[in-house]
C-alpha cells in the first residue's frame, strides 16, 4: 500500500496542474447558460462523442494519471 | 459598427457573462480558435465575453467538429482556460459550450431578454467555486498474469485484471453519509460526468458549488472519507472550476431541447 493510499488527489488547485481531457470535458460539457442564439448546437450529441471518448481517453487518462500523481498534494489534517 | 452583421465570416463565439469588466484581463489571451483575442461587449449592463472566430468552423460546421473529437479537445480546453482565466478575476455564468452569435445586436437582444434572471444566477453563484468528485474503487491487490499461450488468451487475462466499468456500488449508508457531509458544504450540487461515466473503477460522481469560504472544509471532508475508505475506494477531487453546472435553471433545460 503506497503512503499516499488514504490521500485525495486534488488536482487543479495548484496553478502547475493540468486538469486531464477528460475532467475538461465533463465540465465544460456538461452544462452552461443558454441563450436562444443564431446558432447554439444542443449538446444532445454528448452521447455519441463520449462512445468515441470512452476509448481514446483511456490511454489519455493513463498518461494524465501519472502527471497527476507527481503534482497531487498529499493529504493536510 | 456594433450591430453591423460580420461580413468577413466571422461570428461572436460567447465565454460567459460577468456584471463587472475587469481591467486586468491578460491581453495575451485567447480564444476557442487560438488566434484572436478575447473582448467584453457591455449588454444591458453586463460583459459578455466573446472572440471573434470562423464562421465556418463554428457556425457552419460546429456540430460535425463537436464529433471530431481532436478538435473537440483542443477546443473545449481552450474554451476552459479563457473562462477560467476570466474566473480568477471576476463571477462569470459561464455560457454553454459552441453558444455562438452572428452580430453584436443579436447577442445584446439574448441578454436583454435574460438579465433579470442572470442577476437572479449571478447571486448564487457569487464567490463560489464548482468541485469535481469522483470516488473509485480499489482494486484488491494484484493477481499475477497466469501464463498464455496465445494473444488472445493474454489479452483476456489483461483485461480481467483491469478495473470494472461497472464496480461494486458504494453500500447505500456509506454513499448517504458522503452525500449528507457533501450537501452540508456545498451550496449545490449536480449531476456529473456525461464524458467520463465510463471510467474504470467509478462508483460515484458529483459537481458541488462551494463558497471559497468553505474550500477548507471540503477538502477535510474529503480526506476524513478518504482514510474511512482506505482500503475500499478512492477519491479524486478536481478543482476549482467555473461554475459551469450551476448556472442552468429548470426552464432552461426544457427550452434547450
Amino acid at each position: 500500500m503506497s503512503a499516499t493510499a488514504n490521500a485525495v488527489v486534488f488536482t487543479g488547485d495548484d496553478p502547475s496542474d493540468e486538469m486531464t481531457l477528460l475532467d475538461i470535458l465533463d465540465h465544460v460539457l456538461n452544462q452552461g447558460v443558454v441563450l436562444r442564439g443564431n446558432v447554439i448546437i444542443s449538446l444532445a450529441g454528448v452521447d455519441l462523442v463520449y462512445l468515441g471518448l470512452d476509448v481514446i481517453l483511456t490511454s489519455v487518462e493513463t498518461a494524465l494519471r501519472h502527471v497527476n500523481a507527481t503534482t497531487s498534494l498529499p493529504a493536510r489534517g | 459598427m456594433a450591430a453591423q452583421l460580420t461580413s468577413d465570416g466571422r461570428v461572436l463565439y460567447l465565454y460567459g457573462i460577468t456584471q463587472s469588466s475587469p481591467s486586468n484581463i491578460p491581453s495575451s489571451l485567447i480564444g476557442v480558435d487560438r488566434f484572436t483575442p478575447i473582448e467584453a461587449v457591455d449588454c444591458e449592463g453586463v460583459f459578455c465575453w466573446i472572440s471573434r472566430v470562423s464562421a465556418l468552423d463554428f457556425e457552419k460546421n460546429l456540430a460535425s467538429n463537436m464529433e471530431n473529437l481532436d478538435w473537440l479537445a483542443e477546443t473545449s480546453v481552450a474554451h476552459q482556460r479563457v473562462i477560467s482565466a476570466i474566473s480568477q478575476i471576476t463571477d462569470i455564468l459561464p455560457t454553454r459550450f459552441g453558444t455562438v452569435f452572428r452580430t453584436e445586436q443579436s447577442l445584446c437582444k439574448h441578454v436583454a431578454k435574460r438579465v433579470r434572471g442572470l442577476k437572479k444566477d449571478f447571486e448564487r453563484i457569487q464567490g463560489a467555486d464548482e468541485w469535481g468528485v469522483k470516488v473509485f474503487a480499489i482494486q484488491p491487490a494484484s493477481i499475477p498474469m497466469p501464463p498464455a499461450r496465445t494473444g488472445k488468451d493474454y489479452l483476456k487475462a489483461k483485461a480481467a485484471l483491469l478495473p470494472s466499468r461497472k464496480p461494486k456500488a458504494i453500500p447505500r449508508e456509506d454513499l448517504l453519509e458522503f452525500e449528507q457531509a457533501l450537501a452540508g458544504v456545498a451550496t449545490e450540487t449536480a449531476p456529473a460526468g456525461n464524458v467520463s461515466r465510463g471510467q474504470r473503477g467509478l462508483s460515484f460522481q458529483t459537481s458541488l458549488l462551494v463558497r471559497r469560504t468553505k474550500r477548507k472544509k471540503l477538502e477535510s471532508i474529503l480526506e476524513k472519507f478518504a482514510r474511512d475508505w482506505t482500503r475500499e475506494r478512492r477519491i479524486e477531487c478536481t478543482g476549482p472550476w467555473p461554475p459551469y453546472s450551476f448556472v442552468s435553471r429548470p426552464d432552461d433545460k426544457v427550452r434547450s431541447k
